[in-house]
């Protein structure tokens, strides 16, 4: 039968990646308990410069980069270690998070000169962080139907419209916005470009959207004839599609995809004590089983990047069990420290942060590609659409 | 074996089993009927003897070749005790013995040795009614008993399989020697063979489920041009590449830590992960298919059924999940992150 094969080829880090680690783990061993505990539990989403410069004076941030950027030409698979011990140890790792992810990557492949001198060294100092501007009230899942109009004008763009769900923007620098340069709403991805927006900019405004829990993570931010220079086009006109699909499979198959939550099974192992009954540590050691297993796919595919391939079903994958997980993980805790907890006292705090943890659970499969897109790419590599 | 070695036995043993071990064949051996002339031919391939040294006669190969071979078989639902007989042989060499050709099994369980006789019964052992000799580790003992020797009661699995309970009454074993192995290493090794297996089986199901959606037309076309049936294959996908990707994940660890311990959690997780995704590969399949996949006549039921009874075999996910669960417990919150990004019990 001929549909494509689903392998994910074990893979292990290399030795350097290893020792890196090691490094990793004694710096965030000092660091952190320094931090208040809730906001490690948010970790990725939580933003904190002070804990980012000091990532960033370590040399952590954009490791991958040239030396001339601030980077240390290490290795994807350094950073790959990086962004794991920071999850596995809910570092607040927010601010400098996509910056480093994607916004940093972006500017170093598609950037002009100007661009990646003026901001990839601060970002690596952990002092330059970035909102994704792609997102409109009317485009979600279907990205190529954004609204925003940049228009030529003298030196730059004059741009309006309205971007959603924009994280960290009341808080960030800059913000990278997919906007319409030519065409018309119906011309899909033809004619779309990526701007470079300085958040203070005059004629951009940010206004809270509040989350179901309460948190101002995201934001509207509205373009009421600001001006961008033309120094600020990312690339050239009309390749902003381009440059969104290659920055959503650097978005897909990383440990924050299933790792976001990780608290939860760490205080699900406090509540459970040392000795916990079978019932309830075969249940836990299921759930530790299911983690193993995403992180053994998330490093295969971290591995066949490193490898040149762009295997982007199996990133996909990875996405949607991971975040499904994700949301399980709660669930099944909450059930089981209930009924096997060992102390009352431990088991109220534990509901309380599983109860956290359920509310913000919806989010992890609609961010960065929702769960009926990921199957639809997956129907694809299937060979069914 | 090298890569390219590998491969090439992979491709004709692929080839051998597409044409040797289709559907009537597997029906048959439902039905009580062994397939001597397919062992046979097994044998003549060498395969039961793939990860015995060529000193002792075998192919040669390693652990992880022996484990890449049963993957394979497991997307053909190949009816005899390929698996059994492999590693049992891979054991019997280990300990310095030369195996003996015929069709084996495992007896692992709660067994007595004493003065070269066993004692003890062991219920659902794969294969227990064809298989010639049963290979076990008792203590630090590595025994081999003839079936002559053996009481077996035949308890077909609900996958048609012929299992059994097995019973050594002083039963005089034909080899005991020291064992290469510790028991629950051996069970161990029994693990990652099943979870290959397994690996092997949901793989054949989503191939089986997505071709089937091209083939089959309601409402004036193919139903896998309705996203509802995509959405459904694709979710299949994620577990059929779950499974795959722990259990090769473990079969690694398993082959590159040696024989004695490699890779001991890494099976642990691999085969609680793939006995847990089981019923939601099946599931997803035989819905996907309609009441057509449900019948006898189709091929699918021969690899739901084995994942059914697979994820029984050699520790089910709460058997592994327990083992998990109460060393991570045992090592305290702390350590959570440090062992599991190890792939070890306690880091």
């Amino acid at each position: 039968m001929s549909i494509p094969k689903l392998e994910f080829p074990p893979f292990h880090l290399p030795a350097e990646a290893e020792a890196l680690r090691a490094e990793v783990r004694s710096f965030l061993k000092e660091t952190l308990p320094k931090v208040k505990s809730e906001d490690r539990f948010a970790s990725w989403n939580t933003f904190s410069p002070e804990f980012s410069k000091a990532l960033g004076k370590k040399g952590w941030i954009g490791i991958t980069w040239p030396k001339q950027y601030g980077g240390s030409e290490r290795s994807f698979l350094d950073r790959y270690v990086i962004t794991e011990e920071l999850l596995g140890n809910s570092a607040p790792a927010g601010a400098h998070w996509v910056a480093d992810r994607q916004s940093g990557p972006l500017l170093l492949r598609f950037g002009n000169e100007e661009q990646r001198q003026a901001i990839l060294p601060r970002i690596t100092k952990g002092e330059c962080y970035f909102s994704i501007g792609m997102s409109e009230p009317d485009s979600g899942s279907d990205l190529a139907s954004v609204r925003t109009r940049a228009e030529a004008v003298p030196g730059g763009f004059r741009v309006n419209g309205t971007k959603v769900w924009t994280s960290g923007a009341h808080r960030n620098n800059y913000c990278i916005a997919l906007v319409r340069t030519s065409g018309q709403h119906g011309d899909r991805h033809k004619g779309l470009s990526q701007l470079l927006v300085d958040l203070k900019t005059p004629g951009v405004t940010i206004r809270p959207i509040i989350n179901l829990a309460g948190r101002h993570d995201w934001n509207e931010v509205t373009f009421t004839d600001a001006f961008i220079p033309e120094s600020c086009l990312i690339g050239n006109e009309g390749d902003g599609w381009l440059q969104v699909t290659s920055e959503l499979a650097f978005e897909r198959s990383g440990p924050e995809r299933f790792m976001q939550n990780f608290y939860i099974l760490r205080e699900l192992v406090r509540v459970l004590g040392r000795q916990p009954a079978k019932r309830a540590s075969s249940i836990l050691g299921r759930l530790v089983a299911r983690l193993w297993t995403l992180r053994q796919m998330s490093v295969a595919v971290a591995g066949m990047m490193q490898g040149g391939k762009s295997p982007a079903i199996e990133a996909a994958l990875v996405k949607d069990l991971g975040t499904i997980y994700q949301q399980d993980l709660p669930e099944i805790a909450r059930a089981i420290a209930e009924s096997d907890a060992t102390t009352e006292e431990d088991l109220a705090d534990f509901l309380d942060v599983a109860q956290y943890a359920t509310m913000m659970a919806p989010s992890y499969t609609i961010q960065g590609g929702t769960t009926q897109v990921l199957r639809g790419i997956v129907a694809r590599g299937l060979g069914l659409r | 074996m090298d890569r390219e070695t590998r491969d090439m036995l992979l491709e004709t043993a692929d080839r051998f089993f597409t044409e040797r071990c289709g559907r009537a064949v597997v029906n048959e051996v439902e039905k009580g009927v062994w397939p001597a002339d397919l062992w046979k031919e097994i044998e003549e391939m060498g395969l039961p003897l793939i990860a015995v040294p060529e000193d002792k006669n075998g192919v040669g190969g390693t652990l992880a070749d022996m484990l890449a071979l049963l993957r394979l078989a497991g997307s053909h639902a190949v009816p005899v005790p390929l698996a059994e007989t492999a590693l049992g042989n891979l054991l019997i060499a280990a300990a310095g013995s030369e195996p003996k050709p015929g069709p084996a099994t495992l007896a692992l369980g709660n067994l007595t040795v004493s003065g070269g006789r066993l004692n003890g019964k062991i219920d659902r052992v794969p294969f227990a009614s064809v298989a010639e000799r049963f290979v076990t580790v008792v203590g630090n003992t590595l025994a081999v008993v003839s079936a002559a020797s053996a009481k077996v009661d035949g308890q077909p699995s609900h996958a048609g399989e012929p299992y059994g309970t097995v019973t050594f009454d002083n039963a005089a074993a034909e080899f005991s020697g020291a064992s290469p192995v510790s028991a629950d290493r051996a069970f161990e090794l029994a693990a990652v063979m099943r979870a290959m297996q397994m690996a092997g089986a949901a793989d054949k199901v989503l191939a089986t489920a997505v071709e089937y959606s091209k083939q089959r037309v309601q409402f004036g076309r193919p139903i896998s041009t309705f996203q509802a049936i995509q959405h459904m294959l694709a979710e299949l996908a994620s577990y059929v590449a779950a499974t795959i990707a722990s259990a090769e994940a473990a079969a690694r660890d398993a082959d590159e830590g040696g024989l004695v311990d490699g890779g001991r959690f890494s099976i642990a997780a691999a085969k609680s992960q793939a006995s847990d995704f089981a019923q939601r590969i099946a599931g997803i399949s035989h819905q996907s298919m309609g009441a057509m996949g449900f019948t006898h006549e189709h091929i699918l039921h021969h690899y739901t059924r084995r994942l059914w009874v697979w994820r029984r075999d050699y520790g089910s996910e709460t058997f592994w999940g327990d083992k998990i669960g109460a060393a991570y417990a045992k090592a305290g919150p702390e350590a959570l992150w440090a062992s599991l990004s190890a792939s070890k019990y306690a880091a």
